[in-house]
């Protein structure tokens, strides 16, 4: 809060214009353009060099968006509750882990969304229909919701350390739900089929252009977490400026002029 | 402090280190604009997701636990009774698939058991012999004690094999055999 406003206390109702530095580095830059590049690789792989497969024909590229988003779904919930920890952890507790962690579960969020659309549709052309409630679509389903339901709460006002404190708990608990999602496919008898990398049934072409994938989500997800918990860095310091200003006026009321 | 002081609301002496301190009581003004807004937005989505919750829970008690029987626990299972309305999971069999008007009759085969079906509707997806199906209907006995499926819907189930088309075209119709064989 002090030292963001650099007006003078003598002078206490102009406060300097915000920092106006963008939230890019020149890392950032650099992971941005390795993003692209590897996006194009995906393209170029999944969709014109990765063979079609022998019952789903060339509906199988599909798996190329869903399965990477998927796991990086569960990487970002992941990091958003280990954040979380270390912010209620009292030797590292730092806004800046909840920044992290609420910035982690809106990419997470969105991958998410990603996994359902993109399911959904692979399921109309395999399975014969967008949606069934076995056990992977409606714990997955579920995780979602859950998570749209931490960041609500994370808006639900308060001082930073308060919206920090009660969404932590929440991250914690919500984290446990990756692997209910995870090893539903095993614990019960969905519709979803068995994992398919794990018990290597991917080869060739087809398992590099998932690992192309992957590496490609994988990027955007660092880059999409990193601006982002920078944004949300500004707009708490924003708030914070809103409260100083407002002291600032407050004091000069007092002064008789 | 004094509220009957006269000197009360007198200007403060100029001295800014005092002036910064003195804090006169000011004139009520509506503040209601100056505070934070509600958040009447995460409220909402909260109690969305709330309810939405609880219904993906209630679905998965009820639809996802025990979502379908295999062929072969018809009967047997509990769940998996004749007569009440369940899913069955098999495999197509080879050769078996035929359409009778609007009616699809094929047969599924899991573990050895099999049953044959009569769906009422269009299969979709990847519907084909010697591919894993879950049927949504019931399993009807017949007065000779055989039974027989009423399907209404066929979902595909896709299982975790991935195989590149071509290698499949070298030897087409043993590969599709032999996946017959080791899904059933």
């Amino acid at each position: 809060m002090t030292g963001f406003m650099t007006s003078p206390r003598n002078s206490p109702g102009t406060v300097a214009v915000l920092d106006r530095a963008p939230t890019s580095t020149t890392f950032s830059r650099v992971l941005g353009i390795a993003t692209l590049v590897g996006i194009g690789w995906l393209v170029v792989f999944g969709l014109f060099l990765s063979p079609n497969d022998r019952v789903q024909k060339t509906g199988v590229r599909i798996m190329y968006i869903h399965v990477p988003s998927a796991w990086l779904a569960y990487l970002a919930f992941g990091v958003t509750g280990v954040s979380s920890l270390a912010y209620l952890w009292k030797r590292t507790r730092s806004l800046a882990w909840d920044r992290l962690a609420g910035a982690s579960a809106e990419v997470g969020v969105l991958f998410m969304g990603i996994t359902l659309v993109s399911g959904s549709l692979w399921g109309r052309i395999s399975w014969g229909t967008y949606w069934t409630w076995d056990a992977r679509l409606t714990t997955t389903a579920f995780l979602f919701v859950t998570y749209i339901g931490y960041l609500a709460v994370r808006d639900l006002g308060g001082t930073h350390q308060q919206r920090a404190k009660r969404s932590a708990v929440l991250a914690v608990l919500a984290m446990l739900e990756v692997p209910l999602v995870h090893f539903s496919v095993t614990w019960w008898r969905p519709l979803h089929q068995n994992e398919t990398v794990e018990n290597g049934k991917l080869s060739g072409l087809m398992l590099f252009t998932l690992f192309v994938g992957l590496i490609a989500f994988t990027l955007l997800y660092v880059w999409l977490v990193l601006h982002r918990q920078r944004v949300l860095t500004l707009l708490d310091q924003v708030d914070d400026r809103g409260l100083d200003v407002a002291i600032a006026e407050r004091r000069n009321e007092s002064v008789p002029s | 402090m004094d509220v009957n002081d006269p000197h009360l609301n007198d200007p403060a002496p100029n001295d800014t280190a005092l002036n910064d301190t003195v804090l006169r009581p000011r004139e009520v003004v509506p503040t209601a604009a100056r505070g934070r807004k509600k958040p009447w937005f995460a409220y909402g989505v909260l109690a969305l997701a709330l309810v939405a919750g609880g219904v993906f829970v209630a679905k998965f008690l009820t639809n996802a636990l025990d979502y379908y029987c295999n062929v072969d626990e018809v009967g047997v299972k509990d769940g998996c009774d004749v007569g009440r309305s369940i899913r069955i999971q098999g495999v197509v069999e080879k050769g078996s698939v035929a359409e009778t008007g609007s009616v699809t009759n094929f047969v599924v085969t899991f573990n050895g058991v099999s049953m044959p079906v009569n769906l009422s509707s269009d299969p979709t997806g990847l519907f084909q012999e010697c591919i894993p199906v879950v049927v949504t209907g019931r399993v009807v006995e017949n007065t000779d004690g055989s039974r027989v499926f009423e399907g209404e819907e066929v979902l595909v189930k896709h299982d975790e094999n991935y195989d590149k088309e071509n290698e499949a075209r070298v030897d087409k119709a043993n590969a599709e055999a032999d996946a017959c064989s080791a899904r059933t």
